[in-house]
Protein backbone atom coordinates (compact mmCIF):
# COMPACT_ATOMS: atom_id res chain seq x y z
CA UNK A 1 0.00 0.00 0.00
CA UNK A 2 3.06 2.62 0.05
CA UNK A 3 2.73 2.73 -3.49
CA UNK A 4 2.32 5.81 -5.31
CA UNK A 5 -1.58 6.31 -7.16
CA UNK A 6 -0.05 7.65 -10.15
CA UNK A 7 3.97 7.58 -11.39
CA UNK A 8 4.79 9.16 -14.09
CA UNK A 9 8.75 8.14 -15.21
CA UNK A 10 10.67 9.56 -17.94
CA UNK A 11 7.09 10.81 -19.86
CA UNK A 12 8.30 11.78 -23.62
CA UNK A 13 5.39 13.07 -26.26
CA UNK A 14 6.17 14.69 -29.53
CA UNK A 15 4.22 16.03 -32.30
CA UNK A 16 5.96 15.83 -35.43
CA UNK A 17 9.10 17.36 -35.18
CA UNK A 18 7.92 19.26 -31.87
CA UNK A 19 9.10 17.36 -28.20
CA UNK A 20 6.13 18.40 -26.59
CA UNK A 21 6.86 16.10 -22.92
CA UNK A 22 10.90 15.80 -22.94
CA UNK A 23 11.39 13.76 -20.22
CA UNK A 24 8.25 14.31 -16.95
CA UNK A 25 8.99 12.38 -13.76
CA UNK A 26 6.94 12.56 -10.71
CA UNK A 27 4.56 10.64 -8.14
CA UNK A 28 0.91 11.19 -6.41
CA UNK A 29 -0.05 9.88 -3.22
CA UNK A 30 -3.57 8.98 -2.62
CA UNK A 31 -5.59 11.99 -1.86
CA UNK A 32 -3.05 14.53 -3.36
CA UNK A 33 -3.99 17.32 -5.19
CA UNK A 34 -1.68 18.38 -7.32
CA UNK A 35 -1.61 21.37 -9.10
CA UNK A 36 0.22 21.94 -12.62
CA UNK A 37 0.84 25.48 -13.68
CA UNK A 38 2.96 26.71 -16.85
CA UNK A 39 2.55 28.76 -19.62
CA UNK A 40 0.64 28.04 -22.30
CA UNK A 41 1.79 25.41 -24.67
CA UNK A 42 4.33 24.20 -21.96
CA UNK A 43 2.63 20.79 -22.41
CA UNK A 44 0.21 20.84 -19.45
CA UNK A 45 -2.91 19.58 -21.82
CA UNK A 46 -0.60 16.81 -23.23
CA UNK A 47 1.01 15.40 -19.86
CA UNK A 48 -3.07 14.94 -18.91
CA UNK A 49 -3.85 13.41 -22.23
CA UNK A 50 -0.80 10.89 -22.03
CA UNK A 51 -2.15 9.97 -18.12
CA UNK A 52 -5.74 8.52 -19.60
CA UNK A 53 -4.43 8.05 -22.93
CA UNK A 54 -6.51 10.22 -25.18
CA UNK A 55 -2.70 10.85 -26.09
CA UNK A 56 -0.25 7.90 -26.42
CA UNK A 57 2.96 8.56 -25.08
CA UNK A 58 5.82 7.84 -26.84
CA UNK A 59 8.48 6.87 -24.30
CA UNK A 60 8.44 6.39 -20.35
CA UNK A 61 6.15 4.88 -17.74
CA UNK A 62 3.01 5.42 -16.23
CA UNK A 63 1.61 3.33 -13.15
CA UNK A 64 -1.84 3.53 -11.81
CA UNK A 65 -2.19 1.75 -8.40
CA UNK A 66 0.82 -0.22 -9.50
CA UNK A 67 -0.38 -1.06 -13.17
CA UNK A 68 1.24 -0.16 -16.38
CA UNK A 69 -1.46 2.12 -18.15
CA UNK A 70 0.60 1.14 -20.98
CA UNK A 71 -0.68 -2.78 -20.25
CA UNK A 72 -3.96 -2.00 -19.32
CA UNK A 73 -7.29 -1.87 -21.45
CA UNK A 74 -8.01 1.87 -22.56
CA UNK A 75 -11.27 1.94 -21.30
CA UNK A 76 -10.79 0.34 -18.49
CA UNK A 77 -8.16 2.73 -17.68
CA UNK A 78 -9.97 5.76 -18.91
CA UNK A 79 -12.91 4.19 -16.24
CA UNK A 80 -10.70 4.53 -13.15
CA UNK A 81 -9.42 7.99 -14.18
CA UNK A 82 -12.04 10.86 -14.93
CA UNK A 83 -11.52 13.96 -17.08
CA UNK A 84 -12.87 17.21 -16.92
CA UNK A 85 -12.71 19.37 -19.85
CA UNK A 86 -12.00 23.35 -19.87
CA UNK A 87 -14.70 23.16 -22.85
CA UNK A 88 -17.06 21.07 -20.72
CA UNK A 89 -17.81 18.75 -23.33
CA UNK A 90 -21.37 17.63 -21.95
CA UNK A 91 -23.26 15.44 -24.77
CA UNK A 92 -25.06 18.49 -25.90
CA UNK A 93 -27.89 15.68 -26.86
CA UNK A 94 -28.65 14.53 -23.33
CA UNK A 95 -30.30 16.38 -19.91
CA UNK A 96 -27.59 16.83 -17.03
CA UNK A 97 -29.06 13.13 -15.66
CA UNK A 98 -28.36 11.53 -18.72
CA UNK A 99 -24.80 13.17 -18.91
CA UNK A 100 -24.30 11.54 -15.79
CA UNK A 101 -26.13 8.09 -16.72
CA UNK A 102 -24.58 7.31 -20.41
CA UNK A 103 -21.18 5.94 -18.14
CA UNK A 104 -22.98 3.98 -16.07
CA UNK A 105 -25.39 2.31 -18.27
CA UNK A 106 -23.18 1.44 -20.96
CA UNK A 107 -19.11 1.29 -19.16
CA UNK A 108 -20.24 0.10 -15.56
CA UNK A 109 -23.03 -1.56 -16.22
CA UNK A 110 -25.01 -0.57 -13.98
CA UNK A 111 -28.71 -1.37 -14.09
CA UNK A 112 -31.44 1.28 -14.69
CA UNK A 113 -32.42 1.55 -11.55
CA UNK A 114 -28.89 1.76 -10.27
CA UNK A 115 -27.88 4.06 -12.81
CA UNK A 116 -31.20 6.33 -11.77
CA UNK A 117 -30.31 6.52 -8.23
CA UNK A 118 -26.51 6.74 -8.63
CA UNK A 119 -26.94 9.62 -11.24
CA UNK A 120 -29.48 11.84 -8.69
CA UNK A 121 -26.83 11.67 -6.11
CA UNK A 122 -23.40 12.65 -8.16
CA UNK A 123 -25.74 15.72 -9.18
CA UNK A 124 -26.75 16.40 -5.69
CA UNK A 125 -23.17 15.93 -4.85
CA UNK A 126 -22.22 19.06 -7.17
CA UNK A 127 -25.41 21.13 -6.20
CA UNK A 128 -27.35 20.46 -9.27
CA UNK A 129 -30.41 18.54 -8.66
CA UNK A 130 -33.36 20.63 -9.57
CA UNK A 131 -31.45 20.85 -12.63
CA UNK A 132 -31.00 16.98 -13.70
CA UNK A 133 -33.73 17.57 -16.82
CA UNK A 134 -31.98 20.08 -18.03
CA UNK A 135 -30.20 20.43 -21.20
CA UNK A 136 -26.45 21.50 -21.60
CA UNK A 137 -27.60 24.76 -23.41
CA UNK A 138 -30.03 25.58 -21.29
CA UNK A 139 -27.64 25.63 -18.34
CA UNK A 140 -24.90 28.34 -17.62
CA UNK A 141 -20.88 27.82 -17.90
CA UNK A 142 -20.68 26.74 -14.12
CA UNK A 143 -23.49 25.01 -14.08
CA UNK A 144 -22.47 22.95 -17.25
CA UNK A 145 -18.86 22.31 -15.44
CA UNK A 146 -20.27 20.69 -12.16
CA UNK A 147 -22.33 18.55 -14.44
CA UNK A 148 -19.26 17.73 -16.04
CA UNK A 149 -17.66 16.62 -12.72
CA UNK A 150 -20.66 14.71 -11.74
CA UNK A 151 -20.08 12.72 -14.76
CA UNK A 152 -16.68 11.75 -14.12
CA UNK A 153 -17.41 11.33 -10.57
CA UNK A 154 -20.17 8.37 -11.36
CA UNK A 155 -17.49 6.64 -12.72
CA UNK A 156 -15.76 6.32 -9.07
CA UNK A 157 -12.49 7.01 -10.29
CA UNK A 158 -9.35 6.79 -8.41
CA UNK A 159 -7.93 10.02 -9.76
CA UNK A 160 -9.53 12.98 -11.78
CA UNK A 161 -7.81 14.89 -14.20
CA UNK A 162 -8.62 18.90 -14.63
CA UNK A 163 -7.60 20.59 -17.47
CA UNK A 164 -8.12 24.38 -17.14
CA UNK A 165 -12.01 23.78 -15.62
CA UNK A 166 -12.78 27.12 -14.97
CA UNK A 167 -11.14 29.12 -17.90
CA UNK A 168 -13.34 28.93 -20.33
CA UNK A 169 -15.99 30.51 -17.58
CA UNK A 170 -16.92 34.20 -16.89
CA UNK A 171 -15.55 35.33 -13.57
CA UNK A 172 -18.31 35.01 -11.41
CA UNK A 173 -19.57 31.56 -12.54
CA UNK A 174 -15.60 30.53 -11.00
CA UNK A 175 -16.15 30.41 -7.15
CA UNK A 176 -18.92 27.74 -7.68
CA UNK A 177 -17.24 25.31 -9.78
CA UNK A 178 -13.87 25.96 -7.07
CA UNK A 179 -15.95 25.37 -4.15
CA UNK A 180 -16.96 21.75 -5.49
CA UNK A 181 -13.09 20.96 -6.22
CA UNK A 182 -12.65 22.23 -2.38
CA UNK A 183 -15.33 20.02 -1.76
CA UNK A 184 -14.09 16.77 -3.90
CA UNK A 185 -10.42 17.41 -2.41
CA UNK A 186 -11.56 17.84 1.29
CA UNK A 187 -13.07 14.18 0.62
CA UNK A 188 -10.25 12.53 -0.18
CA UNK A 189 -9.90 12.96 -3.78
CA UNK A 190 -6.76 12.43 -5.41
CA UNK A 191 -6.96 15.30 -8.21
CA UNK A 192 -4.34 16.50 -10.86
CA UNK A 193 -5.34 20.08 -11.98
CA UNK A 194 -4.40 22.40 -14.39
CA UNK A 195 -5.33 25.85 -13.20
CA UNK A 196 -4.09 29.22 -12.79
CA UNK A 197 -6.44 29.88 -9.75
CA UNK A 198 -4.04 30.93 -7.51
CA UNK A 199 -6.81 30.56 -4.75
CA UNK A 200 -7.56 26.98 -5.13
CA UNK A 201 -3.49 26.07 -4.90
CA UNK A 202 -2.93 27.94 -1.85
CA UNK A 203 -6.00 26.31 -0.08
CA UNK A 204 -6.19 22.88 -1.89
CA UNK A 205 -3.22 22.04 -3.04
CA UNK A 206 -0.72 19.59 -1.51
CA UNK A 207 2.11 20.32 -4.35
CA UNK A 208 2.74 22.82 -7.22
CA UNK A 209 4.45 21.75 -10.09
CA UNK A 210 5.56 24.19 -12.75
CA UNK A 211 5.70 23.04 -15.75
CA UNK A 212 7.84 24.83 -18.32
CA UNK A 213 8.91 24.09 -21.82
CA UNK A 214 8.19 20.02 -21.51
CA UNK A 215 9.66 19.73 -18.16
CA UNK A 216 9.09 20.02 -14.64
CA UNK A 217 10.83 22.89 -13.98
CA UNK A 218 9.82 22.99 -10.13
CA UNK A 219 7.73 21.33 -7.61
CA UNK A 220 7.04 21.92 -3.91
CA UNK A 221 3.98 23.16 -1.38
CA UNK A 222 2.28 25.95 -3.03
CA UNK A 223 3.29 28.54 -0.73
CA UNK A 224 6.87 27.87 -1.03
CA UNK A 225 6.88 28.07 -4.92
CA UNK A 226 4.77 31.42 -3.91
CA UNK A 227 7.45 33.21 -2.06
CA UNK A 228 10.40 31.43 -2.78
CA UNK A 229 10.44 30.04 -6.01
CA UNK A 230 14.07 28.57 -7.04
CA UNK A 231 14.24 29.48 -10.26
CA UNK A 232 13.76 32.81 -11.97
CA UNK A 233 11.33 31.53 -14.72
CA UNK A 234 8.94 30.71 -12.15
CA UNK A 235 8.88 33.40 -10.28
CA UNK A 236 8.45 35.87 -13.25
CA UNK A 237 5.76 33.52 -14.01
CA UNK A 238 3.89 33.31 -11.20
CA UNK A 239 4.51 37.33 -10.64
CA UNK A 240 2.55 37.98 -13.56
CA UNK A 241 -0.37 35.23 -12.43
CA UNK A 242 -0.57 37.30 -8.87
CA UNK A 243 -0.58 40.72 -10.50
CA UNK A 244 -3.52 39.28 -13.07
CA UNK A 245 -5.61 38.53 -9.92
CA UNK A 246 -5.09 42.05 -8.45
CA UNK A 247 -5.80 43.32 -11.65
CA UNK A 248 -8.97 41.26 -11.76
CA UNK A 249 -10.31 41.52 -8.38
CA UNK A 250 -9.13 44.47 -7.39
CA UNK B 1 -35.11 38.76 -99.55
CA UNK B 2 -36.83 36.73 -97.34
CA UNK B 3 -40.45 36.66 -97.17
CA UNK B 4 -41.79 37.97 -93.36
CA UNK B 5 -43.27 34.07 -92.12
CA UNK B 6 -46.93 35.05 -90.56
CA UNK B 7 -47.65 34.32 -87.61
CA UNK B 8 -50.49 31.03 -87.10
CA UNK B 9 -51.26 30.26 -83.80
CA UNK B 10 -51.11 26.52 -82.90
CA UNK B 11 -53.22 24.80 -81.36
CA UNK B 12 -52.56 23.79 -78.19
CA UNK B 13 -52.17 27.82 -78.32
CA UNK B 14 -55.43 28.15 -77.83
CA UNK B 15 -55.88 25.50 -74.78
CA UNK B 16 -53.29 27.67 -73.11
CA UNK B 17 -56.52 29.41 -71.31
CA UNK B 18 -57.89 26.53 -69.49
CA UNK B 19 -60.72 27.96 -67.98
CA UNK B 20 -61.64 28.48 -71.59
CA UNK B 21 -61.62 24.42 -72.30
CA UNK B 22 -63.81 22.92 -69.63
CA UNK B 23 -63.78 19.77 -71.49
CA UNK B 24 -60.14 19.21 -71.18
CA UNK B 25 -60.84 19.58 -67.41
CA UNK B 26 -63.64 16.90 -67.89
CA UNK B 27 -61.09 14.84 -69.40
CA UNK B 28 -58.45 15.00 -66.97
CA UNK B 29 -60.84 14.51 -63.92
CA UNK B 30 -61.96 11.65 -65.96
CA UNK B 31 -58.65 9.93 -65.94
CA UNK B 32 -58.20 10.91 -61.96
CA UNK B 33 -58.29 7.17 -61.04
CA UNK B 34 -55.04 6.66 -63.82
CA UNK B 35 -52.91 9.48 -62.67
CA UNK B 36 -53.31 8.70 -59.25
CA UNK B 37 -52.82 4.96 -59.44
CA UNK B 38 -49.57 6.77 -61.15
CA UNK B 39 -49.27 8.56 -57.94
CA UNK B 40 -48.85 5.60 -55.46
CA UNK B 41 -46.36 3.78 -58.12
CA UNK B 42 -44.77 7.12 -57.81
CA UNK B 43 -44.75 7.55 -53.98
CA UNK B 44 -43.94 3.65 -53.06
CA UNK B 45 -40.74 4.18 -55.81
CA UNK B 46 -40.05 7.04 -53.34
CA UNK B 47 -40.18 5.63 -50.17
CA UNK B 48 -38.83 2.55 -51.23
CA UNK B 49 -35.45 4.36 -52.97
CA UNK B 50 -35.30 6.68 -49.52
CA UNK B 51 -34.88 3.49 -47.43
CA UNK B 52 -32.58 2.06 -49.60
CA UNK B 53 -30.89 5.00 -49.69
CA UNK B 54 -31.07 5.80 -46.21
CA UNK B 55 -29.89 1.91 -45.34
CA UNK B 56 -26.86 2.12 -47.75
CA UNK B 57 -25.84 5.72 -47.46
CA UNK B 58 -25.85 5.94 -43.98
CA UNK B 59 -23.82 3.41 -42.89
CA UNK B 60 -21.04 4.62 -46.25
CA UNK B 61 -21.52 8.12 -44.56
CA UNK B 62 -19.98 6.56 -41.40
CA UNK B 63 -17.57 4.31 -42.88
CA UNK B 64 -16.54 8.04 -44.89
CA UNK B 65 -15.47 9.30 -41.34
CA UNK B 66 -14.63 6.90 -38.78
CA UNK B 67 -13.37 3.82 -41.63
CA UNK B 68 -10.42 2.59 -41.96
CA UNK B 69 -8.85 3.45 -45.42
CA UNK B 70 -9.51 0.47 -47.80
CA UNK B 71 -13.27 0.52 -46.57
CA UNK B 72 -13.26 4.54 -46.69
CA UNK B 73 -11.40 4.76 -50.17
CA UNK B 74 -14.02 1.60 -51.71
CA UNK B 75 -16.74 3.42 -50.32
CA UNK B 76 -15.91 7.06 -51.41
CA UNK B 77 -15.27 5.74 -55.46
CA UNK B 78 -18.98 4.35 -54.87
CA UNK B 79 -19.97 7.76 -53.92
CA UNK B 80 -18.01 9.75 -56.92
CA UNK B 81 -19.61 7.23 -59.26
CA UNK B 82 -23.24 6.98 -58.32
CA UNK B 83 -23.12 10.94 -58.31
CA UNK B 84 -20.85 11.24 -61.20
CA UNK B 85 -23.58 8.94 -63.30
CA UNK B 86 -26.32 10.36 -65.08
CA UNK B 87 -29.76 8.60 -63.44
CA UNK B 88 -30.99 7.71 -66.73
CA UNK B 89 -27.59 5.88 -67.55
CA UNK B 90 -27.77 4.03 -64.24
CA UNK B 91 -31.40 3.25 -64.58
CA UNK B 92 -31.20 2.11 -67.87
CA UNK B 93 -27.46 -0.12 -67.13
CA UNK B 94 -29.71 -1.52 -63.79
CA UNK B 95 -32.54 -2.72 -66.25
CA UNK B 96 -30.86 -3.81 -69.40
CA UNK B 97 -27.58 -4.56 -68.59
CA UNK B 98 -27.53 -5.93 -65.14
CA UNK B 99 -31.36 -7.42 -66.22
CA UNK B 100 -32.78 -6.78 -62.90
CA UNK B 101 -36.58 -6.74 -63.05
CA UNK B 102 -39.62 -5.89 -62.59
CA UNK B 103 -38.63 -2.57 -63.36
CA UNK B 104 -40.20 -1.27 -59.89
CA UNK B 105 -37.18 -3.23 -58.60
CA UNK B 106 -34.85 -1.71 -61.21
CA UNK B 107 -35.55 1.78 -60.39
CA UNK B 108 -35.27 1.42 -56.76
CA UNK B 109 -32.24 0.08 -57.00
CA UNK B 110 -31.04 2.87 -59.76
CA UNK B 111 -32.75 5.86 -57.36
CA UNK B 112 -32.15 3.59 -54.26
CA UNK B 113 -28.02 3.80 -54.92
CA UNK B 114 -27.96 7.32 -56.43
CA UNK B 115 -29.50 8.49 -53.09
CA UNK B 116 -27.22 6.94 -51.16
CA UNK B 117 -24.28 8.35 -52.49
CA UNK B 118 -25.81 11.52 -51.59
CA UNK B 119 -27.33 10.48 -47.96
CA UNK B 120 -23.58 9.54 -47.32
CA UNK B 121 -22.82 13.08 -48.28
CA UNK B 122 -25.45 14.64 -46.10
CA UNK B 123 -24.50 12.06 -42.88
CA UNK B 124 -20.37 12.46 -43.46
CA UNK B 125 -21.45 16.15 -43.00
CA UNK B 126 -23.66 16.67 -40.06
CA UNK B 127 -20.99 13.63 -38.46
CA UNK B 128 -18.54 16.24 -39.13
CA UNK B 129 -19.98 18.90 -37.62
CA UNK B 130 -20.23 17.09 -34.45
CA UNK B 131 -17.26 18.79 -32.29
CA UNK B 132 -14.65 16.44 -31.64
CA UNK B 133 -14.77 16.79 -28.12
CA UNK B 134 -17.75 15.08 -27.92
CA UNK B 135 -15.53 11.92 -29.31
CA UNK B 136 -13.18 12.97 -26.82
CA UNK B 137 -15.62 13.28 -23.72
CA UNK B 138 -17.19 9.97 -24.28
CA UNK B 139 -14.14 8.29 -24.65
CA UNK B 140 -12.46 9.63 -21.24
CA UNK B 141 -15.80 8.24 -19.30
CA UNK B 142 -14.47 4.71 -20.65
CA UNK B 143 -17.28 4.38 -23.64
CA UNK B 144 -15.39 2.54 -26.47
CA UNK B 145 -15.14 4.08 -29.84
CA UNK B 146 -18.56 2.37 -31.20
CA UNK B 147 -20.01 3.04 -27.94
CA UNK B 148 -19.30 6.70 -28.75
CA UNK B 149 -20.20 6.63 -31.74
CA UNK B 150 -23.84 4.88 -31.56
CA UNK B 151 -24.90 7.03 -28.17
CA UNK B 152 -22.76 9.87 -28.72
CA UNK B 153 -22.02 11.09 -31.99
CA UNK B 154 -25.05 9.33 -33.95
CA UNK B 155 -27.68 10.63 -31.95
CA UNK B 156 -26.33 14.20 -32.79
CA UNK B 157 -25.97 13.46 -36.71
CA UNK B 158 -28.98 12.12 -37.26
CA UNK B 159 -30.58 15.45 -36.14
CA UNK B 160 -28.57 17.60 -37.95
CA UNK B 161 -29.04 15.97 -40.72
CA UNK B 162 -32.57 16.49 -40.97
CA UNK B 163 -32.38 18.81 -43.19
CA UNK B 164 -30.10 17.66 -46.20
CA UNK B 165 -32.48 14.31 -46.58
CA UNK B 166 -35.50 17.20 -46.44
CA UNK B 167 -34.08 18.31 -49.53
CA UNK B 168 -32.82 14.73 -51.12
CA UNK B 169 -36.32 13.42 -50.34
CA UNK B 170 -37.58 16.00 -52.60
CA UNK B 171 -35.02 15.28 -55.26
CA UNK B 172 -35.80 11.84 -55.22
CA UNK B 173 -39.20 12.26 -55.40
CA UNK B 174 -38.85 14.26 -58.62
CA UNK B 175 -36.49 12.16 -60.37
CA UNK B 176 -38.67 8.99 -59.93
CA UNK B 177 -40.28 10.13 -63.11
CA UNK B 178 -36.93 8.77 -65.05
CA UNK B 179 -38.37 5.15 -64.53
CA UNK B 180 -40.29 6.96 -67.65
CA UNK B 181 -37.27 5.70 -69.77
CA UNK B 182 -37.62 1.34 -68.51
CA UNK B 183 -41.57 1.46 -69.34
CA UNK B 184 -42.27 2.47 -65.57
CA UNK B 185 -46.03 3.61 -65.16
CA UNK B 186 -45.20 6.02 -62.71
CA UNK B 187 -47.33 9.52 -62.54
CA UNK B 188 -45.03 11.41 -64.80
CA UNK B 189 -45.11 8.71 -67.75
CA UNK B 190 -49.27 7.89 -67.23
CA UNK B 191 -49.81 12.35 -67.90
CA UNK B 192 -47.54 11.36 -70.72
CA UNK B 193 -49.78 8.74 -72.07
CA UNK B 194 -52.55 11.15 -71.66
CA UNK B 195 -51.74 14.33 -73.36
CA UNK B 196 -50.58 12.06 -76.27
CA UNK B 197 -54.13 10.68 -76.26
CA UNK B 198 -55.20 14.67 -76.40
CA UNK B 199 -52.83 17.37 -76.87
CA UNK B 200 -55.54 20.02 -76.34
CA UNK B 201 -55.31 19.06 -72.25
CA UNK B 202 -51.44 19.47 -72.13
CA UNK B 203 -51.37 22.56 -69.90
CA UNK B 204 -54.48 21.05 -67.82
CA UNK B 205 -52.31 17.36 -67.03
CA UNK B 206 -49.29 19.08 -66.34
CA UNK B 207 -51.51 21.53 -63.46
CA UNK B 208 -52.65 18.49 -62.20
CA UNK B 209 -50.06 16.71 -61.83
CA UNK B 210 -48.24 19.60 -60.42
CA UNK B 211 -50.74 19.97 -57.78
CA UNK B 212 -50.33 16.25 -56.84
CA UNK B 213 -46.36 16.10 -56.75
CA UNK B 214 -46.98 19.83 -54.51
CA UNK B 215 -48.99 18.06 -52.41
CA UNK B 216 -47.23 15.21 -51.89
CA UNK B 217 -43.66 17.13 -51.12
CA UNK B 218 -45.48 19.68 -48.92
CA UNK B 219 -47.10 17.52 -46.80
CA UNK B 220 -43.34 15.08 -46.33
CA UNK B 221 -41.93 18.21 -45.81
CA UNK B 222 -44.21 19.28 -42.83
CA UNK B 223 -43.95 15.70 -41.26
CA UNK B 224 -40.11 15.92 -41.80
CA UNK B 225 -40.20 19.42 -40.01
CA UNK B 226 -42.34 18.06 -37.33
CA UNK B 227 -39.82 15.49 -36.69
CA UNK B 228 -37.23 18.30 -36.40
CA UNK B 229 -39.47 19.79 -33.91
CA UNK B 230 -39.44 16.93 -32.24
CA UNK B 231 -36.05 16.15 -31.81
CA UNK B 232 -34.68 19.64 -31.24
CA UNK B 233 -32.32 19.52 -28.40
CA UNK B 234 -33.56 22.32 -26.20
CA UNK B 235 -31.47 25.58 -25.64
CA UNK B 236 -28.96 23.98 -28.52
CA UNK B 237 -28.27 25.08 -31.75
CA UNK B 238 -28.60 22.16 -33.62
N1 LIG C 1 -2.83 16.84 -31.35
C1 LIG C 1 -1.77 17.67 -31.53
N2 LIG C 1 -1.13 17.72 -32.71
C2 LIG C 1 -0.07 18.52 -32.91
N3 LIG C 1 0.41 19.34 -31.98
C3 LIG C 1 -0.17 19.36 -30.77
C4 LIG C 1 -1.30 18.53 -30.49
N4 LIG C 1 -1.67 18.76 -29.21
C5 LIG C 1 -0.82 19.68 -28.73
N5 LIG C 1 0.07 20.05 -29.66
C6 LIG C 1 1.16 21.01 -29.46
O1 LIG C 1 1.83 20.67 -28.29
C7 LIG C 1 2.19 21.83 -27.55
C8 LIG C 1 1.66 21.73 -26.15
O2 LIG C 1 0.27 21.78 -26.19
P1 LIG C 1 -0.63 21.64 -24.89
O3 LIG C 1 -0.31 20.37 -24.20
O4 LIG C 1 -2.03 21.82 -25.32
O5 LIG C 1 -0.13 22.85 -24.02
P2 LIG C 1 -0.86 23.59 -22.82
O6 LIG C 1 -2.04 22.78 -22.40
O7 LIG C 1 0.19 23.70 -21.77
O8 LIG C 1 -1.24 24.94 -23.32
C9 LIG C 1 1.67 23.01 -28.34
O9 LIG C 1 2.73 23.56 -29.09
C10 LIG C 1 0.64 22.41 -29.23
O10 LIG C 1 0.57 23.13 -30.43
MG1 LIG D 1 -4.10 23.20 -22.38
Amino acid sequence: MSDPLLSVRDLRKSFGEEEVLRGIDFEMERRDVQVLMGPSGSGKSTLLRCVNRLSEPDDGTITLDGEDTAAMDENDLRRQVGMVFQGFNLFAHLTARKNVSLGLRRVRGFSKSETEERAEEELERVGLADQADSYPAELSGGQQQRVGIARALAMDPKLLLFDEPTSALDPELIGEVLSVMGELADDGMTMLVVTHEMGFAREAATDLLFLDDGTILERGPPTQLFESPEHERTATFLRRLTDLEAGQHG
Amino acid sequence: MIPAIPFVPSTPFVSLVPLGALADWGFVLGNADYLVGGLAITIALTVASILLGFAAGFPAGLIEVYGGHYSEAFVASLGVFFRGTPIVVIIIVMFFVVGISPAFLAATFALGLRSAAYQSQIFRGAIESVSGGQMEAARAVGLSRLQAIRHVIVPQALRRSIPGFQNEFTIVLKDTSIAFAIGLAELLTRSYDLFVQRTTAVLEIVLFISLLYFLLTFSTNRVLDALRERFVIPGGEG
